[in-house]
């Protein structure tokens, strides 16, 4: 049968610099995928013989938009390394401005990033703003902003855009596709919303540089510690940051998890069908503690047996380059760069083709999908008392499964989910911190000598951020680092295939896709972005083929 | 650095001012042999006639510049990198020679009291006090012969002199026979010349120190005075022995020598390729500034030859040369001269090709004749004839800037300026070489009674800024009607801001801050608010190459996001891969248009860096698989404007730290560029975004730079000038650890690695995400984000002193 290659690039509404590359049958349904990152960095060579302390500043660049979460990684695998304990109040702040960061990235994601493959901007010009806000109320008891005249000053807006002729960022959509499921109405209030989270960004960013002294790049993390126990220790900024989480908590609870349902309704027959799932290999390693107990929990699911949780054993990941742009299996890889075809496509007819600077991370050999999905079904299915109202009132409300949500939408569900039980952490870890500053535990930094720190030492750190697992991995020598490691979520998520030929999670998911109109391809982007790519922080080199992480590795 | 500077002329005074000015930790000294300090050499007349005095004619020396002086230099160590005075040792990293030339009299006239050279300010005093009562005998007809010539012609004192000539002809040979008798005239009409053609010192009598009377051919001369002006050669008699020499010190294009640590700037140089020996100030300027540019390895340039233009001026006649390398012997000379005007026009013609200017009386644009040299087109004579008389704007006063006597009248007059100092504002007449400074000043001071009292007189301030506000205006309207492709008026885009809950008076707000940030008075905020509403006639190419998103973000997070949002994503970020709806094709059409279409129109915004090796395949974009480099150049190539934003764009960043795995470099590198602005920062801070924008709608011409091409509104001012916590670090109250009582109290962060010492940006005033905090107040410290390098240099929490070892 003959089929057709569909190349998409640049994949936009993400962060950095993607490429998918699909091949349709003659009824459009995709036959074989291949993603690709488009660029290489470096950032671990440049890492190398430098200082360990600097490794936070540097590592921080390798993105933009989880720049706190590297910044961070980076540092704890330098205080694993010396066994630095960190000061209760010093570990809370860096809680503080990673969960502020979780919410901003997951709204920004579910609305500037995502919600245009779902919403028809020109649909919603003909919506009634009576009916609007009558549907908006079947999603909850108080909607966000829900008046007629605020749907009809939004119209208004849109309208202004449309005969202005210049759509700004919703030129060139995909607009009027098929595909496009929602009513008017529906699409109205999802666009209302879009705009407020405009707003909502800029306000939840602040809560991040309040204890991190600016976003995106951080700057308030050392090791051994955080520096901004001056803002700590004002009452002032503390009251800051929790009226900006309470009001963003408003807008979750009455805007963002009803839309998510919306559409995890509206999409109904997607989601029974299954459109999006992957390979249903899942992986999180937990973490964020209150009281003895953790806001996620760590755990391996294979296949989608959610009975059968195995616990995160760190010895089980490895690496491999079979089918990406590096050669050689010592530590210093070399680049293997192997051109496009004549027509433009990537080289991937061979079974050894390289096609991508992203590394093949695997866990027990194995594919994995790692992010909110993988988070919510883990702690969910770990009994998690915090998070389990919050899924068992989706699904109730929406008629789902536990299983549905290994979808596309439901990956958007998922996060949704996760926004709101954050919110609830947030509020158990202030007072926390409340209660360490009236008992004088005001500290915020380990002390150490840095001279007569060991010279050789190896660390690692695994994070559970908002894309998913994040493992930084150094080892000192000499009191320099000798070399410096990264696993991000997308490189889990986005990776190549390995000898073994098994696709990546984005591949397995746009198997099986039908594509209405391959000259549009909406499916595509819709799937892809349910996993919310950051490109920046998947290419990462350095560790060598199929060698063993926990052990060896770095 | 040290570097130490030999000489205490105009060469030695600008590569030391500007050597600082580029980069205040250096250490420089100047070593004169001269017990003055610097002075102003081509006013010297003025210390014949007491019209001024050495004091007033100092030139402005940078106050942290170290000056020795009475140390003349007569020995380098160069293996060593040392030099010697008969006292004194000096060590250096880099030495320039800037020793000028020295005068060559025809005899040797050591220990004379009555002869005399004219060069520096102790000859002028020799010739002032010793001429009374004299036979002046001035030897040379050369431009400084003639000046001394006229300055002594007037003075009062003098009753006699006699110019001796080898020659037949007065200031070169070149000069036709009708200009030097129009000269000569002028000369005479005093009635104390006597001009000895043909004539030459044969003979003399000295007793007790004295020439008690000179024989030449023709003449007899007692009780003579005598002042040779007879020529000057590179004065580089204590470095022969250490450097190569021909006529001067011989250097490459970057004035260095064949010592890679010593340069020779000035009339001591001799490019060695053009066979050069500079002899105006322009030319040693020129030097200075690709010497400095080389010693400190930014933006470096070449010297290159230039047109040199001379001015005389004699009571009633003035002399004006312009002059290219060009001109040789072999010329052909057109002559356009009129006998009622006394004026005469000499233009000289090698190939057909215009390469010398003489103008006697001439009122010929300068100007133009520079234009017409420096195109090197064959010329048409009936063109010259046609154009001889263009100007009636009366005698050109300011060579370098091209300032006639007329223009200066009118501005003076309609400005109601009253000196030198007020003139800055409007016009560089008189600033530029300074020969012309006195000239100006008498301008200003005869057009006094020219200014109409009655009419207002507003402030220097005020008129400055209604001019401005005038361009401001010319640009918006221009903006208005360009209006490429938009139909979006500015009501609509009131309703859409209006639909956003956008209160007016936060917009004014805004403005208000933003025009603030941009250091403009507040009378500017009318125009800042049309300048924003404009925005959105320009489309703008958001382009991310080897970078993290965190400037897209953190623009995404500006002031105020939802007026920034609607200006920029909504209206005018046509092509922006983090927020745009289109993907792959889509993208690229859209991109492809507005290349095509708005060809010269639109802006580049780059946020990356740029890897290079590999053929640049280390970052492919768009379904073509472009390579970074490849399409940024696509991009720039029609852009009207290109701004590098964050630090990767400035010189690759974090991507290019060593050991640059990537070959990454930053815009202005990649695209061979000098013109891309640069608003470094990791992240930029997005209202130095805004603003630049906005001033590029506002203003014609681009914002003020600085040597890294970044907007001084926002880059000038160090992040350690206006610290919150800059209090302490005066009273010595420094965080010594991280979390310790000090830093629980705000102290300064000096001791714990902080940068602001070294960054040069806004940081502290205006501060991140709306002015939430920054990395000072989180008690972190800058970390030097703004500077070249600053990830091998500044990113890390040591000081900089002590990591620097
Ligand atoms: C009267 C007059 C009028 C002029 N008019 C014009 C004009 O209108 N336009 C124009 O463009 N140019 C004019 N010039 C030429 C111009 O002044 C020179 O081109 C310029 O001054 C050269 O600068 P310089 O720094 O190279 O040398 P100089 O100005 O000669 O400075 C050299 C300095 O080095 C010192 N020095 C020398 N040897 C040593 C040593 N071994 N150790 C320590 N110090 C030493 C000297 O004392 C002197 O201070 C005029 C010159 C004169 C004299
Ligand atoms: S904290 Fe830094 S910028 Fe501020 S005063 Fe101290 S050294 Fe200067
Ligand atoms: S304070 Fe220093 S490190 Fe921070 S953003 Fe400004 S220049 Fe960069």
């Amino acid at each position: 049968m003959s089929t057709q290659k569909i190349v998409i690039d640049p994949i936009t509404r993400i962060e950095g610099h993607l490429r998918a590359e699909v091949e349709v049958d003659a009824d459009g349904v995709v036959q074989e995928a291949y993603v690709s990152g488009q660029l290489f960095r470096g950032i671990e060579i440049i890492l190398k013989n430098r200082d360990p302390r600097d490794a936070g500043l540097l590592a921080g660049r390798i993105c933009g938009v989880c720049t706190n979460s590297h910044f961070r990684a980076a540092v704890t695998s330098v205080e694993d390394a010396y066994s630095l304990e960190l000061p209760n109040s010093a570990q809370i702040i860096r809680d503080l401005m990673a969960m502020a960061l979780f919410i901003q990235d997951h709204v920004v994601h579910f609305y500037h990033l995502h919600s245009l493959d779902f919403v028809d901007i020109t649909s919603a010009l003909n919506a009634d703003p009576k009916s609007t806000s009558k549907e908006a109320h079947k999603y909850h008891k108080k909607p966000f902003r829900n008046s007629h005249s605020h749907y009809e000053s939004v119209l208004e807006k849109l309208s202004n855009f449309v005969k202005a002729g210049k759509l700004g960022p919703f030129s060139n959509g995909y607009w009027g596709h098929s595909e496009y499921k929602l009513t008017p109405e529906q699409n109205l209030v999802i666009i209302s919303h879009y705009l407020e989270a405009l707003k909502f960004q800029t306000t939840i960013s602040k809560a991040v540089a309040i204890f991190g002294g600016k976003t995106p790049h951080p700057q308030s993390i050392v090791v051994g510690g955080v520096t901004s126990v001056a803002d700590m220790l004002n009452p002032q900024r503390l009251n800051d940051y929790l009226f900006i989480i309470k009001n963003a908590k408003e807008f979750i609870d009455r805007a963002y998890l009803p839309d998510a349902k919306l559409l995890s309704i509206a999409y109904r027959d997607d989601i029974k069908s299954g459109v999006g799932r992957a390979n249903g290999n899942f992986l999180s390693v937990g973490g964020y503690a209150f009281d003895d107990k953790e806001l996620f929990c760590n755990g391996v699911v294979y296949n989608h047996d959610f009975e059968n949780i195995a616990d995160f054993e760190e010895y089980k990941i490895t690496e491999e380059i079979d089918r990406a742009w590096y050669k050689g299996d010592s530590l210093d890889n070399e680049i293997e760069y192997t051109d496009f075809n004549e027509d433009g496509s990537l080289k991937t007819a061979k079974n050894d083709d390289k096609y991508s600077w992203i590394k093949a991370p695997r866990y027990a050999g194995k594919v994995m999908e790692t992010g909110p999905l993988a988070r919510v079904i883990i702690s969910y299915k770990k009994e998690n008392i915090l998070i389990k109202s919050f899924v068992d009132e989706f699904l109730k409300d929406t008629d789902l499964e536990l299983m549905d949500l290994s979808t596309t939408v439901g990956r958007d569900a998922a996060r949704a989910i996760e926004t709101g039980y954050i919110c609830e952490y947030i509020f158990k870890l202030v007072s926390r911190l409340i209660q360490n500053i009236k008992y004088y535990d005001t500290e915020t930094w380990a002390k150490y000598d840095f001279d007569s720190l060991k010279k050789r030492a190896k660390g690692r750190a695994f994070l559970e951020v908002p894309r998913g697992t994040l493992s930084h991995f150094i080892k000192i020598q000499d009191a320099k680092i000798e070399n410096f490691s990264v696993i991000a979520p997308t490189t889990w998520n986005a990776t190549p295939r390995n000898f073994d030929g098994v696709r990546g999670a984005y591949e397995e998911a746009l198997l099986g896709l039908k594509i209405e109109d391959t000259s549009k391809p909406l499916e595509v982007l819709r799937v892809l972005h349910s996993f919310d790519p950051c490109l920046a922080c998947a290419v990462h080199i350095i560790d060598a083929k199929g060698k063993n992480l926990g052990k060896y590795k770095i | 650095m040290r570097i130490i500077i030999i000489g205490g002329g105009i060469a030695a005074v600008y590569l030391a001012n500007n050597l600082k000015k580029q980069n205040a930790h250096l250490e420089i000294i100047l070593i004169s042999e001269e017990k003055y300090h610097p002075y102003d050499r081509i006013h010297l007349c003025r210390l014949v006639d007491a019209s001024s005095t050495t004091d007033g004619l100092s030139l402005h020396l940078d106050p942290t510049v170290k000056l020795e002086l009475n140390q003349k230099i007569d020995k380098i160590d160069k293996k060593n990198r040392r030099i010697f005075s008969n006292t004194r040792m000096f060590s250096y990293d880099k030495l320039i020679i800037a020793t000028g030339s020295l005068p060559v009299p025809l005899f040797n006239i050591e220990g004379i009291s009555n002869a005399t050279v004219f060069r520096s300010a102790d000859d002028s005093r020799q010739i002032k006090e010793g001429i009374r009562n004299r036979n002046i005998v001035i030897v040379g007809s050369g431009p400084i012969g003639l000046e001394l010539l006229e300055t002594l012609n007037g003075m009062r004192d003098v009753s006699n002199i006699t110019l001796l000539l080898r020659g037949n002809h007065l200031y070169t040979k070149e000069l036709s026979i009708d200009s030097i008798r129009t000269i000569e005239e002028c000369y005479k009409k005093e009635g104390k010349l006597t001009i000895s053609y043909e004539d030459e010192i044969i003979d003399k009598i000295v007793k007790n120190s004295e020439i008690i009377s000179l024989k030449t051919k023709k003449l007899q001369i007692e009780k003579p005075f005598l002042i040779f002006a007879t020529g000057i050669k590179p004065n580089i008699e204590s470095f022969r022995d250490t450097l190569a020499c021909k006529k001067g010190i011989l250097t490459n294009l970057y004035m260095q020598t064949e010592d890679e640590n010593i340069y020779a700037v000035g009339e001591c140089a001799e490019v060695e390729e053009f066979r050069f020996v500079a002899g105006h100030v322009k030319e040693c300027t020129a030097q200075a500034d690709a010497a400095i540019s080389h010693i400190l390895q930014t933006n470096i340039k070449k010297f290159e030859l230039a047109i040199s233009i001379d001015m005389l001026k004699v009571g009633e006649f003035d002399l004006v040369e312009v002059s290219s390398a060009f001109f040789t012997d072999s010329y052909e000379k057109v002559l356009i001269s009129s006998k009622k005007e006394s004026r005469i026009d000499e233009y000289f013609l090698n190939d057909n090709r215009l390469t010398r200017f003489i103008g006697v009386n001439s009122n010929v644009d300068i100007g133009y004749i520079e234009t017409l040299i420096q195109s090197e087109n064959e010329v048409d004579i009936n063109y010259l004839y046609q154009n001889r008389l263009i100007g009636e704007r009366g005698r050109l006063i300011c060579s370098c800037e091209h300032v006639y006597h007329q223009d200066l009248v009118d501005i003076v007059t309609s400005s109601g300026i009253s000196s030198f100092l007020e003139l800055a504002d409007f016009s560089e007449a008189g600033r530029v070489c300074g020969r012309c400074k006195l000239m100006v000043e008498d301008v200003i001071k005869k057009s006094q009674e020219l200014i109409d009292k009655n009419i207002p007189r507003k402030s220097t301030e005020d008129i400055k800024r209604d001019k401005e506000i005038a361009k401001v205006q010319k640009r918006i309207d221009k903006f208005n009607t360009l209006n490429p492709r938009n139909k979006l008026t500015t009501d609509n885009l009131d309703s859409a801001m209006k639909s956003l809950d956008i209160a007016k008076h936060e917009i004014n707000s805004w403005i208000s801050m933003v025009t603030a940030d941009m250091k403009l008075h507040p009378n500017f905020e009318q125009l800042v608010e049309d300048a924003v509403y404009n925005l959105n006639k320009v489309p703008i190419i958001w382009l991310e190459l080897s970078d993290c998103s965190g400037n897209s973000e953190a623009f995404i997070k500006s002031t105020n996001p939802a007026i920034e949002e609607l200006i920029f994503d909504y209206i005018s970020l046509d092509y922006h891969e983090l927020l745009m709806s289109a993907s792959g094709d889509q993208s690229e059409s859209i991109l492809e248009n507005i290349i095509k279409n708005e060809k010269g129109m639109y802006i580049l915004i780059v946020e990356g860096a740029i890897p290079l090796a590999m053929d640049g395949k280390y970052l492919r974009i768009g379904p073509k698989g472009e390579t970074g480099i490849e399409l940024l150049q696509k991009c720039a190539k029609d852009a009207a404007l290109v701004l590098a934003v964050g630090s990767c764009a400035l010189d690759g960043g974090i991507v290019a730290a060593a050991p640059n795995p990537t070959g990454a470099v930053g815009v202005s590198q990649a695209l061979n560029r000098d013109d891309i602005i640069n608003l470094p920062g990791c992240p930029t801070n997005p209202t130095n975004i805004v603003g630049t924008l906005l001033s590029y709608l506002m203003f014609e011409e681009l914002p003020a730079l600085d040597k890294l091409n970044r907007p001084l509104w926002a880059y000038e001012g160090r992040v350690h000038d206006n610290c919150e916590r800059r209090g302490h670090y005066e009273l010595g109250e420094f965080v010594h650890e991280w979390g310790d009582s000090g830093a629980k109290k705000g102290y300064c962060l000096f001791e714990m690695g902080c940068k602001g010492p070294y960054a040069n940006v806004n940081c502290s005033t205006i501060k991140f995400n709306s002015g939430t905090s920054w990395p000072v107040q989180a008690g972190h410290g800058c970390m030097g984000c703004t500077e070249v390098g600053f990830v091998d240099k500044f990113a890390n929490e040591r000081k900089y002193e002590e990591e620097k070892k």
